[in-house]
């Protein structure tokens, strides 16, 4: 599947790479030695003590944070506590603060992060333009697309935006190992996903359409005037993308669809021509006789305009804000989301003209979201990275989380089919050996940089009681209570990050 | 723990079918393992390497068993093992690299054939161990699920001294109800199962009367079939046998591997004895070799392949193959086997038995022939 490609610079960044892969992981002090001037970076954390919920269940703040975040990190519960002097205006301050910024803003604001910490600085990998990132070897920017998406869950100060990134990726999903995709996902992640990611859907939905990343993986370029048209992408555009699959388009509207997007073409490899990775409309390729889509006619000799019109219909279309906001309602309030919920979001979708934020900001509003508590199981990476963020252990996100999300079958952008990683409970329940794992490791510093000090974070956290609530969010149980008296020293801590509990958001 | 555990797989229920992929990386040389003794073609561009009916075992038509497969002619005969000879890749591709990659992700679609076959047959409850790979990797077939690499059965299991903290997580889990709570004991259960495993191979192996002698290949199928009789809802498992890339020196380097290939498969079926009707291993390699021998007794990169299909309810002791003799091959270079039964037709069959409702389209996206009659 993957060609041999071998450019100078390739052959230097593949060394590079298995350099990387090949001692993170395994030495301690070798890695140390790998992080070098990285270190001092992602190292040494000093604590400042912090103060955490005293409420026997989650409080209002507690609670959206918990949601509109990848975990809480120690002094934040405190620090959005302090943005109101009530907890509803508090809470009002930092759904402002989170819904702020413009996702192009946040997306410079993400590569910075990446530059910074992925030390991305001699060479740009995933940062670079589609064309150029043909030059690296596969694997590598699969490794580091994927450090990436870690390293900004980890740490980024916009966690909403990058919780609906995460949430646009499974949407949108594309699985980078099909055909040219290893090469074009992270330019799709870049200008599809973190560009439109907080913006409207309808830029989101024409990105992700003219995405060479998707052309390839919906079969798209194949799609053209000769013989039959290929549905693939059509279809999952109505079913997966927009309608919904009982989204009352027929067999008929998909035929349709499809011709309307025939002759889209992203040049790849075995296009043996100059511009890998443009995308161009190639007219000579294109179905131009009159369609009709789910009741709309368009008339022929649209050419390129066939897809705008086709894209405006899907977005338009009734099915579309109600397919998404079930989505929406299902990430933040729950697997099987209340009726009410979802038609107040649809609702504000439909209003705002598909503005995302002004639809997060209608879901954040309803009663049902802001009633629920500890609904949603957290799935692997959530775990992980809130394992991260609750105990501030320095990790470079590399090897060891990346071999940890395979365990655990979460390997962003990595989903073989089209319809994204699952977002129920029920079907993440048969990772919690490797979550055990893990925490029992991270409680006992064998995970990550290894000078991290279970000893500051409890100093901080003001003792074990205060480490306690900061991680569930509230005051323990009794039968909660029980079972920490009976784990000693650090795996302690693992009891913590193993609990039910802290399984859920 | 606490009382009446959920456990993931119901004694008595039905034993959910396993299916186990072995991989003979180096590409096995399929006119070496089931020799067309009857071909005249055969000896004649193997003046060196060509076995005779002397150092084989009878199987079908003109094919013989290689003399070091002895250990598994008994499941020809039980008719649980098929042949599946001329078998390989379509593309027209000798690197190793890439042939491998064709046979583990089988087709332009996202993860690898085993991993998408677990997922369009996903089940409601899934095991905490759905799939493994033996060895230090999840091997590239298993892309796109939950799957653990282990090379023993230690790895299942969390850190030592932690069986106080265990049973304490597992009374926490048990007061917390719901799929979450039954998730959690189910896991702990599956747990304590392998660890008496554990203990029960420990024993075994300091045994001094230990009759067969410790080797990798027959190790790893020995785990995979323990796991399998331990119900952990084990769906998938994947092994490699590797060394098969035989340029030089061919008869010997093969009188080493080809008996612990039999060796490991004869004592995988003793091991699961009736189980091996709901067991189902698929054996593959790359590619096969090419016709003639070189000039170092050995022979270079070729296409079709011997792939073999045992155990699972496979109606065995059938070689498939559309042979019409060597000469055509002996008369072009580089002189092959030629391809006559996509891999896909192979694996297509095994899946449709194993699950008749999948969707064999999307399992193997653009492969259009037909599953092999592999079944009656």
């Amino acid at each position: 599947m993957t060609a041999p490609f071998t450019t100078r610079r390739h052959f230097l960044q593949i060394t590079g790479a298995s350099a990387t892969a090949a001692c993170v992981g395994c030495d301690p002090k070798m890695r140390r030695a790998f992080l070098g001037p990285l270190g001092d970076k992602i190292d040494a954390v000093n604590l400042a003590s912090f103060t955490s919920p005293q409420g026997a269940q989650p409080d209002l703040i507690s609670h959206v944070l918990s949601r509109l975040s990848w975990g809480v990190a120690p002094g934040e519960y405190a620090r959005v506590a302090s943005l109101g002097p009530t907890p509803e205006e508090a809470v009002a301050k930092y759904l402002e603060e989170s819904l702020a910024t413009d996702s192009k803003k946040l997306a410079a604001a993400a590569e910075d992060l990446v530059r910074q910490r992925q030390g991305l600085v001699e060479h740009e990998s995933i940062l670079d333009q589609a064309g150029e990132l043909y030059d690296y070897h596969p694997k590598e920017l699969n490794f580091e697309l994927t450090r990436a998406a870690l390293l900004r869950a980890v740490h980024s100060p916009h966690q909403l935006y990058e919780v609906m990134v995460g949430f646009w990726s499974d949407h949108f999903n594309i699985d980078s190992s099909k055909a040219d995709c290893p090469w074009l996902k992270p330019y799709d992640d870049r200008t599809v996903i973190r560009d439109h990611a907080l913006g409207k859907f309808a830029d989101l939905l024409r990105a992700s359409a003219l995405s060479p990343a998707m052309l390839f993986y919906l079969d798209g370029r194949q799609n053209t005037n000769q013989g039959k048209p290929n549905e693939n992408y059509a279809r999952e555009l109505m079913e997966l993308h927009t309608l919904g699959v009982h989204g009352g388009y027929t067999q008929t509207d998909v035929l349709q669809a499809a011709r309307c997007l025939t002759g889209w073409y992203a040049i790849g490899r075995d296009s043996k021509r100059f511009g890998v990775g443009k995308v161009e409309f190639i007219s000579a390729k294109h179905d131009d006789g009159p369609k009709t889509v789910l009741g709309h006619e368009i008339p022929a000799g649209g050419g390129p305009k066939d897809l705008d019109i086709l894209l405006e219909i899907v977005t338009n279309h009734p099915a579309t804000p109600q397919f998404i906001a079930t989505k929406l309602c299902r990430r933040f309030i729950s697997d099987d989301p209340p009726a009410s919920a979802v038609t107040a979001t649809a609702q504000a979708f439909v209003k705002s003209q598909g503005d995302i934020r002004e639809t997060l900001r209608a879901l954040f509003a309803t009663t049902e979201f802001l009633s629920v508590r500890k609904t949603k199981f957290k799935r692997p990476f959530h775990f992980l990275v809130s394992a991260l963020r609750a105990t501030g252990v320095p990790h470079e996100c590399g090897r060891e989380m990346q071999i940890a999300l395979r365990r655990m079958g979460h390997m962003p952008f990595d989903y073989p089919t089209p319809e994204g990683y699952s977002d129920r409970g029920d079907d993440w329940m048969s990772t919690l050996l490797a979550r055990w794992d893990f925490a029992l490791r991270l409680g006992r510093g064998q995970i990550g940089v290894n000078n991290w000090q279970a000893d500051t974070l409890l100093k901080a956290a003001g003792g074990e009681d205060g480490l306690t609530r900061h991680l569930l969010g509230r005051k323990p149980t009794a039968d909660e209570t029980r079972t920490l008296a009976t784990a000693e020293g650090a795996d302690r801590l693992a009891m913590l990050l193993s609990m039910p509990d802290f399984q859920q958001y | 723990m606490p009382e009446n555990p959920t456990v993931i797989v119901e004694e008595n229920s039905s034993p959910q079918h396993v299916l186990v992929n072995v991989f003979l990386r180096g590409g096995a040389d399929g006119l070496h393992l089931v020799p067309p003794i009857g071909d005249d073609g055969y000896h004649r561009s193997r003046p060196t390497l060509a076995l005779s009916e002397k150092g084989t075992l009878p199987l079908e038509g003109i094919f013989r068993l290689n003399q070091n497969l002895e250990p598994i002619h008994k499941f020809w005969e039980n008719q649980e093992l098929a042949i599946i000879h001329q078998a390989g890749t379509p593309e027209d591709s000798r690197s190793h690299f890439e042939a491998e990659d064709y046979l583990q992700y089988a087709g332009k679609s996202g993860g690898g054939w085993l991993g998408r076959f677990l997922h369009l047959t996903k089940k409601p409850t899934a095991g905490p161990l759905t799939a493994v790979s033996i060895g230090e990797h999840i091997s590239d077939s298993l892309q796109g699920t939950a799957a653990v690499s282990m090379r023993s059965l230690e790895e299942f299991a969390l850190p030592e001294k932690t069986e106080g903290w265990q049973s304490e997580l597992a009374k926490l889990y048990a007061t917390s109800g719901g799929a979450l709570g039954r998730a959690g004991q189910d896991t702990l259960a599956a747990m304590q199962r392998i660890r008496k495993l554990t203990e029960t191979l420990r024993a075994e192996q300091k045994d001094p009367n230990r009759k067969t002698a410790p080797d990798e290949f027959t190790d790893g199928l020995e785990l995979i079939a323990r796991l399998i009789q331990a119900d952990l809802g084990l769906r998938a498992a994947t092994i490699n046998l590797g060394g098969w890339d035989s340029h030089y020196g061919a008869g010997v380097l093969l009188s080493l591997l080809v008996p612990r290939l039999a060796a490991g498969l004869a004592n995988f079926g003793a091991r699961l004895g009736g189980d091996l009707k709901h067991v189902t291993v698929v054996i593959m390699s790359e590619f096969g070799r090419q016709v003639s021998e070189n000039s170092s007794l050995g022979t270079d990169h070729g296409r079709g392949g011997v792939h073999w299909v045992l155990g699972g309810g496979v109606k065995g002791g059938k070689v498939h193959a559309q042979w019409d003799g060597l000469d055509k091959a002996l008369m072009t270079y580089p002189s092959d086997v030629p391809v006559k039964n996509d891999y896909r037709s192979t694996l297509g069959a095994v899946c449709q038995h194993i699950e008749p409702t999948i969707d064999l389209p999307r399992l193997f996206p653009g492969f259009e022939g037909a599953p092999l009659p592999l079944y009656s």
